[in-house]
């Protein structure tokens, strides 16, 4: 090779710096964050479920992809409280219960209109939210901790005997009718032509469009005072006070608010399901929230999401291999192997905490870190070696 | 005018009393220090007067108006402020965003429904939070991460934020514990040179003779919760019950 391409190499690697420059100025844009998300919204149920090669390795199914978006809006919002205000709430399952059987009792008795369900859901949420904080709140720490759990408790087990009239009980609410979306659009459907290769049902494609959504407003949030002020009474909450905050107030805020993320949530799983158990309100789901937030990084915008996603891998699809083999092979590892899905799962939590506290989402940071510093080292050592011009040579 | 008045104020924990029948007057443009021997209730009735404490019995009225009753936050909207004994900062956000925090209090009241505007939009926080943080010389460590400042700056940063609130009124706890000499002497300077720009009304507890005697109009002596002496620093530094109580009989 003559130096002649040593030249042009360099000046790939300034203008790719320059790009690499570019993206940095617009990664942290509001547009940005939305725009990447609504794409990777768009073509994720095609990798997932339906791309040769990729889907065939992950094993995905379209119903899956849904699953994950709406514990994703769920997982968001738990984080405003939990990663972002400092509040680790254990009785979330009140909200994404609550909802979910509001929005299917509403769809039995009112209306089954998809958007009447989100919004009934929602609110009630919301209210349920404000009631709980307020109750909450008055303790702080493990304090209010336990509160919150005892609170969720309390529901799911008014809506298991108490209230069965309404909730149908241990049975589970069965019989939800939902309607079609703006009376044309049914959500089971499949969504036509290309649309349908990517999204695949228009279930998928009206959950999405909440998901955007709830990046959306979360990312404004976060950039607006309150993610300031929520960060502030994480770090130090009597200074807070201190500087004159109503400490009290913006904390019981940042409960209602990711209860009405939690209350969208719920009543989209309504409508995925056609379904509300009575498992939706119980402790557990309010672990597996906490653990799925922790797992993908806990005070990160996106971090939860990909918590979301490997729990919920692991609980539908790992879980149903029958004998692990090593591939390409047919020799077994372990037999049974799907049996040991929690088993896997609390190795992964217990790994991933252990190792990166930051979770998944501190990985990709830092592996981004790494490409940075790689990137600039790299271009700096093609710099001096076309500026010295052929000196080796 | 009178800006801060304690009445008979009496704090009392289980048989202790640490704040005995005290009964302060600060007037506005004025620089009080507060000193006495260990445990002689000057923290007490710091936090007593910030709302961090509860008062036995007693009054607290700030311009006129009685604050106890009111909750912290409310007090520091009222105009008193206060920077801490230890460096009280939020340490994983940036320099500017802990001064953005006390200029958005100050400028835009202790809660707000603003949750889905933009904090670029925020001008006069972003102009207060910037003047701030240039008269307390961390303006070019704006973007620092605060946990990363070295000691000294970490508590210019917090009299920062006790300055972004915007007060009437500031108490300061023991401003310069646990510094270098040369961090005492850029703290002092730091203090002299707000006392000039902003013609603020200081309440100071101090253990640092020299600092409190170059600073204040005025110098209250507290003994085992009670007032045993005030006057200006002339006066105190004369006073032969200061001297036996407090300062062991040492000349000054």
């Amino acid at each position: 090779m003559s130096e002649k391409d040593a030249n042009p190499s360099a000046k790939d690697a300034l203008v790719g710096g320059s790009l690499f420059g570019r993206w940095e100025k617009l990664r942290g844009r509001e547009g940005t964050v939305v725009g990447i998300t609504a794409v990777l919204v768009a073509v994720f149920p095609y990798l997932f479920a339906r791309a040769p090669v990729v889907s065939g390795i992950l094993q995905g199914y379209q119903s899956l992809a849904t699953l994950i978006l709406i514990w994703g809006i769920f997982a968001i919002g738990f984080d405003l409280l939990l990663g972002y205000t400092g509040l680790l709430s254990f009785g979330h399952a009140a909200f994404w219960g609550g909802a979910a059987y509001a929005a299917g009792i509403v769809a039995k008795n009112v209306s089954g209109d998809p958007i009447v369900m989100v919004v009934s859901g929602t609110l009630f949420a919301v209210l349920l939210a404000w009631v709980l904080g307020f109750l909450s709140l008055r303790r702080g720490g493990i304090y209010f901790s336990i509160l919150t759990l005892a609170f969720a408790q309390m529901f799911y087990y008014m809506a298991a005997s108490p209230l069965a009239f309404l909730t149908n009980g241990e049975n589970g609410l069965t019989g939800v009718d939902v309607g079609s979306f703006l009376g044309v659009i049914h959500l089971e459907a499949d969504v036509p032509s290309v649309g349908g290769m990517l999204l695949g049902t228009w279930l998928y494609a009206f959950v999405g469009v909440f998901f955007v959504g709830a990046v959306a407003v979360a990312y404004r949030i976060l950039n607006s005072p309150y993610g300031m002020v929520f960060r502030a009474i994480r770090e130090n909450e009597q200074r807070a006070e201190f500087v004159g905050l109503n400490v009290w107030r913006y904390k019981l805020m940042a409960f209602i608010i990711s209860g009405a993320f939690a209350g969208v949530a719920g009543s989209l799983f309504t409508i995925h399901g056609a379904y509300v158990p009575l498992q939706s309100l119980f402790w557990t789901e309010s672990g597996d929230i906490v653990v799925m937030t922790v797992l993908g990084g806990a005070g990160s915008m996106f971090g939860p999401v990909l918590g979301v996603g490997l729990y919920l891998y692991i609980e539908n699809i790992v879980s149903t291999i029958q004998a692990l083999t090593i591939p390409f092979t047919d020799i077994v590892l372990i037999r049974d192997f799907g049996f040991y899905w929690h088993l896997l799962l609390g190795l992964v939590f217990v790994v991933v905490v252990w190792v990166v506290p930051d979770g998944l989402w501190g990985i990709l940071t830092r592996l981004r870190e790494l490409a940075v510093d790689l990137g600039s080292e790299a271009a700096k050592r093609l710099r001096s070696r076309s500026g010295n011009g052929g000196d080796g040579r | 005018m009178t800006l801060l008045e304690t009445e008979n104020l009496v704090k009392e924990f289980g048989g202790l009393v640490a704040t005995d029948d005290v009964n302060l007057t600060v007037e506005e443009d004025e620089r009080v220090s507060i000193i006495g021997p260990n445990g002689a209730g000057k923290s007490t009735l710091i936090n007593l007067i910030t709302r961090r404490l509860d008062p036995t019995s007693g009054d607290i009225r700030f311009k006129g108006e009685s604050i106890v009753g009111l909750e912290p936050h409310e007090v520091v909207q009222r105009g008193v402020s206060k920077s801490f004994q230890t460096a009280s900062i939020f340490p994983d956000l940036t320099v500017r965003e802990n001064a953005e925090i006390a200029a958005l209090a100050s400028e835009r009241g202790a809660f707000g429904f603003e949750f889905l505007k933009h904090r670029d939009s925020l001008t006069d926080v972003h102009d207060v939070a910037r003047d701030t943080l240039d008269s307390v010389g961390l303006l070019d460590r704006a973007n620092t991460i605060a946990t990363d400042l070295p000691y000294g700056d970490k508590r210019r940063l917090e009299i920062g934020i006790a300055l972004a609130s915007d007060p009437d009124l500031l108490l300061m706890d023991e401003p310069t514990a646990g510094m270098s000499p040369e961090e005492t002497k850029s703290t002092v300077e730091l203090i002299e040179q707000v006392k000039r720009d902003l013609g603020l009304t200081f309440v100071l507890v101090e253990h640092d003779m020299e600092i409190v005697f170059s600073i204040s109009d005025r110098i209250v002596v507290l003994s085992r919760g009670g007032i045993i002496a005030e006057g200006t620093p002339d006066e105190i530094r004369g006073n032969e019950a200061v001297q036996e109580a407090y300062l062991g009989g040492v000349e000054l």
